[in-house]
């Protein structure tokens, strides 16, 4: 018994030796390691000037600052933005899943609440026939109605945004022209950033197993051309452009009117800027 | 140093240099290059091909279209906006707007509460009768030439006018003694100040009219058009023509929402057909469809008409009481 477990004691000795050599080892090669990796990260973090311009040879992400603006005075509620950015952006064609979608505020006579309703709302996906085609209702046309207005929405692209802040894979970040966009390779599914959202901006693709979300058609926005929701917009309900530029729309927009941000008690500071909303739209 | 603490140290480097070398070898390239994220990842999303092409790549093709839509009140509808994304188009599909514009264009123009008041909205069930919006409205060029022209005409100067220069064509009474030219008599007076304002401008063209239109003034249009609205439209009817009178009655249903069930237009600025020459109309309605009276509403209902239907509408529509049906009913 004794003998047994001497004999154990020598064999853990011997072991332990054993991992010291290796550890030895392992730190000369750790030495070594690290060396590469400094060399590595000095390489990966070289600066953007070698690279050109970035993210594309004829776009440089440092020269913009991205705003949008939404003017719910104008907006007509056609959805014509939706349908849009279904199709720009692959999002699911069904009455569950929007990058942008529109909200609708009604105030009866009499009631101290909004009635809130959007394309989701089932009486809306009978009006239009089918889950991939958006339209409202007409149900408050024999309603006395003391109020009502529609109200666009869509990520806010906030400066301190939550979402990046929970993510555990860095699959979701803020650009340096403002937009928080998501790495699809990198995301893991994980739904964190959905819940993080007080905007409820974010959905998960069951599909494609990623989370989704409006970047304001970054892949657009990057050719010079406009948002897809705001080329569709026929009214002018919605307006994007360079903060940098102070003649761009964006500018003349915030510059000219009053504008206010959705849940400033969050923080996040959005750059979404609405105009002509009331105080239940959150 | 006890052997154990040193044999710890080692322990912990060895871990520590385990860590580094696992995340040097986990860490894709271009990773902290600006941040926590795959730097790769943002020229990956920009390079996404935009479904959306813009009113600019339709142009390249369709410029004519593009033009009378850029001078007109649907300029700021974009548009994919109603034909949809031009991705594909046009080697893989046509972009055709959907066959129920009831239903498209009800999406911005179905009054709704909630909707501004500068949009323009209709009751769709008090407004076209069931048909179609691209009936009447060109989509294009949405805006109907209903615009009704200030009317301040003194009768009396336009009866001695029209003794002048008119009543050698178009009859003494403003009814014309011969099938190829229009009856006056009773006609809308807005839409005549807005016919007689297109021969003076040379908007429209006609061998007789443009010449004695080119020598009125304005006021002699005014008057002119005031002096033939009062006139009593009662004529003898045409004698028979060609056409066959029931099937322009089928055919006149695709009119009826602007000139009237039976040709008394709903809005002063077009004209009434009701108890016309059919000579006249057949030929007014051929020159639509050849282009040489330019209407963009009468153009695009004129398109797709036969000769046959041509004759069949002129038919029916000479045939109609040129009186208001209101006051026939009154009468009745």
């Amino acid at each position: 018994m004794k003998q047994e477990t001497i004999s154990s004691l020598v064999a853990r000795r011997a072991f332990l030796r054993k991992i010291g050599r290796a550890a030895t080892c392992a730190g000369a090669i750790a030495t070594a390691g690290a060396l590469g990796v400094t060399q590595k990260v000095a390489a990966k973090s070289e600066p953007a000037s070698s690279r050109g311009s970035f993210p594309t040879p004829d776009y440089d992400w440092t020269k913009r600052r991205w705003g949008f603006g939404v003017d719910a005075t104008k907006c007509i509620g056609c959805l014509r933005c939706v349908e849009a950015c279904k199709r720009e952006n692959n999002v699911p064609a069904d009455a569950h899943h929007f990058n942008t979608w529109v909200e609708r505020y009604v105030y009866l006579e009499g009631e101290a609440k909004a009635r809130v309703d959007s394309q989701a709302d089932p009486q809306n996906v009978a009006a239009s026939g089918s889950e991939k085609e958006y339209r409202f209702d007409n149900r408050y046309q024999d309603s006395k109605v003391e109020k009502a207005f529609f109200v666009p929405k869509l990520c806010n692209q906030c400066e301190h945004p939550p979402c990046v802040q929970v993510c555990p894979t860095g699959a979701t970040y803020k650009t340096k022209d403002g937009v928080v966009l998501i790495d699809s390779k990198y995301c893991i599914g994980c739904q964190y950033c959905v819940q993080a959202c007080p905007y409820g901006a974010r959905y998960f693709n069951v599909r494609t197993r990623v989370t989704q979300k409006c970047y304001w058609c970054y892949h657009r926005i990057t050719k010079g051309l406009q948002p897809a929701c705001v080329e569709a917009c026929p009214v002018g309900a919605r307006i994007f452009g360079d903060r940098n530029d102070p003649q761009s729309p964006i500018s003349l927009f915030i510059r000219n009117n009053r504008v206010q941000v959705l849940r400033p008690e969050t923080g996040n500071a959005p750059n979404v800027f609405y105009v002509g909303i009331d105080k239940e739209v959150g | 140093m006890p052997k154990h603490i040193v044999r710890l140290i080692a322990l912990m480097v060895a871990g520590l240099a385990l860590g580094l070398i696992a995340k040097w070898f986990f860490t894709v390239e271009s990773f902290y290059e600006y941040g926590h994220y795959r730097a790769n990842s943002v020229p990956e999303i920009a390079a996404q091909e935009p479904a959306y092409k813009t009113a600019r790549y339709c142009q390249s093709c369709h410029s004519e279209r593009h033009a009378q839509w850029s001078a007109n009140n649907h300029k700021t509808v974009n548009c994919e906006t109603c034909h949809g994304a031009a991705k594909g188009h046009p080697q893989k599909a046509k972009l055709t707007i959907p066959a129920d514009t009831r239903k498209l264009c009800t999406l911005c123009h179905e009054a709704m509460p909630g909707r501004p008041r500068t949009q323009p909205q209709i009751a769709l069930t008090q407004h076209s009768g069931g048909q179609q919006c691209v009936v009447c409205h060109n989509p294009h060029a949405p805006k109907l030439a209903g615009v009704v022209a200030k009317m301040a005409g003194d009768a009396a100067a336009g009866s001695k006018k029209h003794a002048a220069s008119c009543a050698s064509c178009h009859g003494a009474a403003g009814i014309s003694p011969n099938d190829t030219w229009p009856n006056l008599a009773g006609q809308n007076a807005a839409y005549l100040v807005r016919i007689l304002g297109a021969y003076k401008s040379g908007d429209q063209t006609d061998v007789m009219m443009s010449p004695i239109a080119k020598t009125l003034s304005d006021a002699d249009v005014q008057n002119l058009a005031a002096y033939y609205a009062g006139l009593s439209c009662k004529a003898a009817p045409s004698e028979g023509r060609a056409g066959d009178a029931g099937a322009g009655k089928a055919l006149a249903k695709n009119c009826a929402a602007c000139h009237g069930e039976t040709g008394i237009a709903s809005n002063p600025a077009w004209p009434k057909l009701a108890g016309q020459r059919a000579g006249y109309l057949v030929n007014a309605l051929k020159a639509f469809r050849a282009g040489l009276r330019k209407d963009p509403m009468m153009a695009g209902v004129t398109r797709g008409l036969s000769d046959a239907d041509i004759a069949n509408l002129a038919a029916y529509y000479a045939a109609q009481s040129c009186e208001p049906v209101t006051q026939a009913r009154k009468t009745q």
